[in-house]
């Protein structure tokens, strides 16, 4: 098991380095921040004098090591645009972003897992049928069509919930919706079909042979089976998530997070900000992937003593 | 809001100020950080005004220039190049200190003498004749310009030269007795002035909320707090505005103002915005440099259709780059701009034209309407022969030697010809140091009389001269002042003033009451 952890860590941390170097390029190759920092109308000889105060002036392997030497006091540099440490800025915006995500996962959970579940136990009912179409509908509703859709309907019309913040737990309600959405009819398929797969195994009927209950066959061996499968699907997701979810939900719903975070930054150039704002989602999505990695093993012994 | 509904009516009724009045306001941007000094932005203009004085106010309610004292109760010219004020007693920051002449000469020599770069950029379009500001006593300042200045007032009310506190600035990094960068970035973190409201909290990018600051030297705010939160998403905006989330929002679409209009408890006001929109032509492209070929492109252009399509026939096409809030400067009879598509074909027929494609480069979003602008513009050049074609992308253009026409705009900064077209198309200015307009020893001695003649009406002839030019060899074409939108509740009056510059979220007395109902 600490082999499986080291090889883990290992990989996280290669994998970091790799897009910590690639976010320094790539946000470099979009533009300059003086412009937007600064706005329209000023002279080239201005230009050049603020590109020296905001040390654009310097090569970009000067730049580069500054970057990388900016990591070591924890601040991360200065954002361009409202000069206070970068981990601040961000620091400010993790809470409410994590949130978020949490609320989308644990609402996730709780309806894609049983409705799975269901739509596997009653595939040929029309209980079965029914979970798909909602799966299908889920699917295929872009989630900016659905935030707009319910503030419409919930706030618009209705006056039942708030827009715009993350003031109080009503505020959550839309957003999570939001976020989940595409979540909830992507979880709501894979384990609807990974169980349908396990049901069909030789050991399910056994189980049912031996005299097991229905319930016992299906949550002790059909689930804990068809977990792996599960598993991998939802690291995946909750990753994309983290990654990108957030950015239209947290415009939408003026949410305090890094997703609105990193949209500003990307339209102002402000290269500090913005990178470590990418690199701070990079890193959610790594922990994510060793949280999954780390369960796996723990659903699955094979991959735990390494004879996969 | 029910609670001010509430507040406002027991106020009406039993006149007792117990209840606080608070008011939310959604806005579509807030500003990364609020320092009025390196500040020129539309999205920081919103914001001084509250929070900070000037030496020399004024009359906001008119668009004739009246000007008022301010944090200077006297001002008298005691030489050609010297300004004496007298300053007002008893203004205290909203730290607790005293405004004293120190403070003053603090802020005016961090803009005169600049040191840090972002106060340097901003000084030099605009503060450049002015040489240093001296204490002659604790209520008395000097200023000293480099020749004689006859926009004292104009260059004394600018945002730029609002007052903060001296020693404040100075202890927030490093050595507290020496004004460093630092001070200025901190400053711009914790703004501290003098005037109704002073900032509670700030979270840039996010929220500033106001507090009313009762030792204010004036009439006192007449609201206890004010919260401006961003609300990037116009249809949450508007949402939160009929949900009571907020009060008041800003940058309303046109396509959107009947729908508010139509709810009976909301309702819009709007105002043609002092900035223009304007379309730039690069005269040094190679293609491009025979005027008649850029002749051709403005005169092909059918504004007043922009207008009626775009604005609904809100916004306002002005004749020449001129507005009504330039007050005695304000030139309605130059007829510099016109759409005269038959013209247009002459001129192309003149001079050769051989149908190469003219790009025009447009963002997709930054100026509002701005890329339906540039694909209408497209087909009028087409109706005279012209070639165009749209480029959509991000990076500004304006610098670069490829480009033959793009949108851009030019605010009015301040209530002068030489706050707005000034800024811009100056000799050296901009425009000219981009590469992409020239200018010569004639125009720059037409502008030293724009600028500098003591008479009004020289400085009108000159100003019709520059304008001759710009027509004979156009690098530009003011399309036009764009209309800007906010909703409120229907109880809440507030209007922007006519004599302020664009986008001031103005809640100082006077500025906005309560329909008692």
């Amino acid at each position: 098991m600490l082999t499986y952890l080291a090889r883990i860590v290992l990989k996280m941390l290669v994998t970091f380095f790799a897009i910590v170097t690639l976010v320094f390029f790539a946000t470099r190759l979009s533009g300059s921040p003086i412009d937007f920092v600064i706005g329209e109308g000023i002279t080239q000889e201005d230009r050049a004098l603020l590109t020296s105060y905001y040390g654009l002036d310097q090569s970009t392997w000067v730049q580069y090591r500054a970057f990388l030497a900016s990591f070591a006091d924890g601040q991360f540099g200065l954002s361009f645009v409202e000069r206070r440490p970068v981990a601040e800025i961000v620091g400010e915006r993790i809470w409410p972003s994590l949130q978020l995500l949490l609320s989308s996962v644990a609402l996730t959970l709780a309806l894609s897992l049983p409705l799975g579940i269901l739509g596997a136990v009653y595939c040929k009912s029309w209980v079965g049928s029914a979970v798909m179409v909602v799966a299908f509908l889920g699917y295929a509703v872009p989630n900016f069509v659905l935030a707009t859709f319910m503030i419409l309907v919930f706030s618009y019309w209705l006056n039942w919930l708030p827009v715009v913040g993350n003031g109080s737990a009503w505020h959550f309600i839309m957003p999570t919706i939001t976020m989940s959405g595409i979540l909830i009819a992507g979880l709501t398929r894979f384990t609807r079909n990974a169980m349908l797969d396990v049901l069909g195994q030789d050991y399910m009927r056994t189980a049912r042979a031996k005299g097991l209950s229905e319930q016992t066959v299906i949550f002790k061996h059909g689930l804990r089976n068809a977990s792996i499968t599960i598993l991998s699907v939802i690291g995946l997701q909750i990753a994309g998530l983290a990654a990108a979810g957030s950015v239209v939900v947290e415009a939408i719903f003026a949410w305090p997070g890094i997703g609105d975070l990193l949209v500003r930054s990307a339209i102002v150039r402000d290269y500090p900000v913005l990178q470590f704002g990418v690199i701070a989602v990079s890193v959610a999505v790594l922990l994510i992937n060793a949280v999954v990695d780390i369960a796996y093993a723990y659903a699955d012994p094979r991959i735990r003593l390494g004879r996969a | 809001m029910k609670r001010l509904l509430a507040t406002t009516a027991i106020a009406t009724l039993v006149a007792v100020p117990a209840l606080a009045v608070e008011l939310t306001v959604g806005a579509s941007n807030i500003a990364p950080y609020l320092d009025p000094g390196r500040d020129h932005s539309n999205v920081g203009s919103q914001f001084y005004h509250n929070t900070f004085d000037t030496l020399i106010a004024k009359n906001l309610d008119s668009d004739k220039t009246e000007w008022l004292p301010g944090l200077a109760v006297s001002w008298e010219l005691v030489e050609p190049t010297v300004m004496e004020l007298k300053l007002r007693e008893g203004v205290t920051f909203h730290n607790g200190e005293d405004m004293t002449a120190d403070d003053v000469v603090f802020s005016l020599n961090r803009m005169y003498q600049a040191t840090f770069p972002p106060y340097q950029v901003r000084a030099r379009d605009r503060l450049a004749n002015f040489e240093k500001a001296e204490k002659v006593d604790d209520h008395t300042v000097r200023i000293h310009a480099k020749r004689a200045e006859p926009l004292w007032e104009t260059l004394l009310n600018l945002q730029q030269v609002m007052i903060i506190p001296e020693d404040y600035t100075k202890a927030l990094a490093g050595d507290p007795k020496v004004a460093e960068n630092d001070d200025y970035e901190a400053f711009s973190l914790k703004p501290v002035g003098t005037g109704p409201y002073k900032i509670a909290t700030f979270t840039p990018g996010e929220q500033v909320v106001y507090e009313r600051f009762d030792g204010f030297w004036g009439d006192k705010a007449p609201l206890d707090r004010v919260t401006v939160k961003r609300m990037p998403e116009t249809a949450s905006r508007i949402t939160a505005l009929k949900t009571g989330e907020a009060d008041i929002i800003t940058n309303v679409a046109p396509d959107q103002l009947s729908l508010i209009d139509g709810d009976p408890n909301l309702k819009t006001v709007g105002a043609a915005t002092a900035l223009f929109h304007v379309m730039i032509m690069n005269v040094n492209h190679p293609k491009l440099t025979d005027p008649r070929i850029r002749q051709a492109m403005s005169l092909a252009i059918d504004r007043d259709t922009l207008n009626e399509a775009l604005w609904l026939g809100k916004a306002v096409v002005p004749a020449s780059h001129t507005m009504q809030e330039f007050g005695e400067l304000y030139m309605p009879e130059l007829e510099t701009f016109e759409y005269n598509p038959e013209k247009a074909k002459e001129l192309l027929e003149e001079a050769g034209y051989d149908g190469f494609e003219v790009t025009f480069d447009t963002d997709a979003v930054y100026y509002t309407n701005g890329l339906l602008a540039a694909q209408a513009i497209m087909e009028m050049w087409a109706e005279v022969g012209i070639k165009g074609k749209v480029q959509v992308g991000e990076k500004w253009t304006g610098n670069a030697p490829e480009l033959m026409a793009r949108n851009w705009s030019n605010p009015m900064y301040f209530a002068d010809p030489f706050g707005s077209f000034g800024v811009m198309w100056a000799p050296n200015g901009p425009s000219e140091s981009e590469g992409r307009f020239n200018t010569d020893e004639a125009y720059a001695k037409i502008w030293e009389r724009f600028r500098y003649s003591s008479d009004v009406a020289e400085r009108k002839a000159a100003y019709g001269e520059l304008m001759d030019r710009i027509k004979a060899d156009p690098p530009v074409l003011p399309l036009y002042r764009p209309y800007e939108s906010w909703a409120m509740r229907k109880d809440i009056n507030w209007a922007p003033k006519p004599g302020n510059i664009p986008y001031v979220l103005d809640f100082r007395a006077g500025s906005i009451s309560f329909a008692s109902n």
